[in-house]
């Protein structure tokens, strides 16, 4: 009798196991497809250097480029890239992960390239920083600058703060120097 | 005519590899041998090849249920290291997971206590409130299992809104309490397959070290939250449970009791959550040299960590003993003078973790 009534009960009540369009929902922190902003990232390295598995590596074109690559068959989502990128280039997205065949060879893989810039004052490659890490501590011009010329630039700032435009010798002031860095 | 009989090391009962190999008298069970070693990862050489970032996602995977512990305990013999001082906040998010993955380990192993004494309808009960559990954590994390929480110094991630987490806890003291525990301890099949089935005396439980919840069914008083508080224990009082008898039901007593612990610790915790920073340092961590060594309760008992640092980028030593290490052995006293077909709930009843012993 107590069967009868729970199979009757059974009978009224929806079934138990979802529906293939009732989605539960995805938390805000789900870790899944990973996702590379070449235009944010400085390739400083540090998503490769947390890397447990080893999924993030760099390449780079000597003077042209320098490529971020992913594979996803090492990745275990862990999302240490994402906590230690300091430009947040990287970011784990809600969406889910794209096809994982397996940990030897044919599964996902991603490429981003960072394109080098010409120095605007040497003319030395090297990979613009985001407008989000310049600030505005640099000016127009500045900013087109290599990490080499950035320190000369600085270097020469605080000298000529120390030291007066009139009483400087005319070796010391930045506009004669020309574009060697030291 | 006495015969061996090997369970294992594919297993009836648990999906990991260990072997009890039995000698039997017809029914009854003479003496049994243990062995291990069908999955050694060599997790500890390799942890002194990774950096101190890359090592935590590593140790995370020392064990699938009970992975928070792992990379909790090894953070916090980093921070001891470096004198770094958690925060709060960190301490308390901390304990809420590690809590949540009590409960859910408990409720894996009821499950499938459950299972192994035939109860499938039990199994199943036990199994949608353990999903209630990992969707909790899922919600929290973004992950079932390797939340990914710890780093050194503090956690990833917040808990934005404590209260929204509530309703599940109410809902699982009541399923606890109507449910899971009446049908444990009255239900006469489950009581039938536990009561006086695998016993193992105080002596023997000092003789072999057993620690956890096995000990403390056994009439040991030993937890690491008692005696030695860490992150918010000490302030959110902890109470533990002891049963004399040392048998099965004995320890499924034990576990059910601790898992209502849990959820008032719980409870607690996200209430009480104190504000400040997530994380006492920004950046790359820098571990000075030293080692530490440092204790903590896993779901299946004391979790100790060895770490040593030369000052670089990596660790220069890991020694990891987890609670299944010391636990698996004590399954030889306990089998003997049982019959056969008891030995599979008696090995489960030690809720023993092969991923974490052969690490």
């Amino acid at each position: 009798m107590a069967m009868l009534k729970t199979v009757l009960a059974n009978l009224l009540q929806p079934s138990r196991t979802r529906a293939p369009a009732d989605m539960p929902p995805v938390p805000q922190t789900y870790r899944g497809a990973l996702v590379h902003d070449a235009g944010r990232c400085t390739a400083c390295g540090t998503c490769a250097f947390v890397c447990a598995p080893k999924a993030i590596s760099f390449t780079q074109v000597p003077g042209i480029s320098v490529s971020w690559h992913f594979f996803i068959g090492q990745c275990s989502f862990c999302g240490l890239c994402e906590q230690n990128c300091p430009t947040h280039a990287i970011s784990l997205e809600t969406a889910v992960p794209g096809v994982m065949n397996n940990a030897a060879g044919d599964g996902l893989r991603l490429e981003s390239i960072i394109a080098l810039k010409p120095c605007t004052r040497c003319g030395a490659a090297h990979v613009p920083l985001p407008e989000s890490a310049m600030g505005s501590q640099w000016s127009e011009e500045e900013k087109g600058y290599c990490p080499e010329c950035r320190r000369w630039a600085a270097s020469a700032k605080l000298r000529s703060a120390f030291i007066p435009a009139e009483t400087a010798t005319p070796a010391a002031s930045p506009a004669l120097e020309g574009a060697g860095h030291d | 005519m006495p015969y061996t009989f090997p369970l294992g090391p594919y297993h009836p009962a648990l999906e990991e590899p260990f072997k009890v190999k039995v000698q039997c008298q017809g029914e009854v069970i003479d003496s049994a041998v243990v062995e291990v070693g069908f999955s050694f990862r060599g997790i500890e050489l390799v942890a002194q090849k990774r950096n101190w970032v890359e090592v935590i996602t590593l140790i995370e995977r020392v064990c699938g249920i009970c992975s928070n512990t792992h990379a909790m305990t090894f953070c916090m013999a980093a921070e001891t290291i470096a004198g770094i001082e958690l925060p709060r906040r960190a301490a308390y998010i901390r304990t809420i997971i590690a809590e949540l993955e009590r409960l859910h380990s408990h409720l894996l192993w009821a499950g499938i206590g459950a299972e192994d004494i035939g109860f499938h309808s039990l199994f199943m009960e036990v199994f949608t409130l353990r999903e209630k559990v990992m969707d909790t954590l899922e919600a929290i994390s973004g992950n079932r299992v390797n939340y990914g929480m710890n780093c050194i110094g503090g956690v990833h991630r917040d808990i934005p809104d404590p209260t929204v987490y509530l309703p599940v806890l109410d809902e699982l003291t009541r399923v606890l309490n109507e449910v899971v525990i009446p049908t444990f301890t009255q239900n006469p099949t489950a009581i039938a397959r536990t009561r006086g089935v695998g016993p193992l005396t105080r002596e023997q439980a000092l003789e072999w070290a057993v620690v956890g919840p096995v000990a403390r069914a056994s009439g040991l008083d030993i937890d690491v939250r008692k005696d030695q508080p860490y992150l918010a224990y000490g302030e959110l009082g902890f109470k533990s449970f002891v049963q004399e008898e040392g048998d099965v039901f004995a320890r499924v007593v034990v576990r059910a009791l601790e898992m209502l612990e849990s959820v008032r610790l719980i409870r607690e915790a996200l209430l009480s959550l104190p504000a400040g920073p997530l994380k006492a340092v920004s950046g790359l961590p820098t571990i000075p040299v030293g080692e530490a060594t440092i204790r903590t309760e896993a779901p299946r008992g004391e979790a100790f960590y060895y770490v040593a640092s030369e000052g670089g980028n990596t660790p220069a030593r890991v020694k990891i003993r987890t609670p299944s290490f010391v636990n698996i052995p004590a399954i030889e006293p306990m089998v003997i003078g049982q019959p056969l077909a008891d030995l599979s709930i008696i090995q489960a009843s030690v809720d023993p973790c092969i991923s974490c012993t052969d690490r």
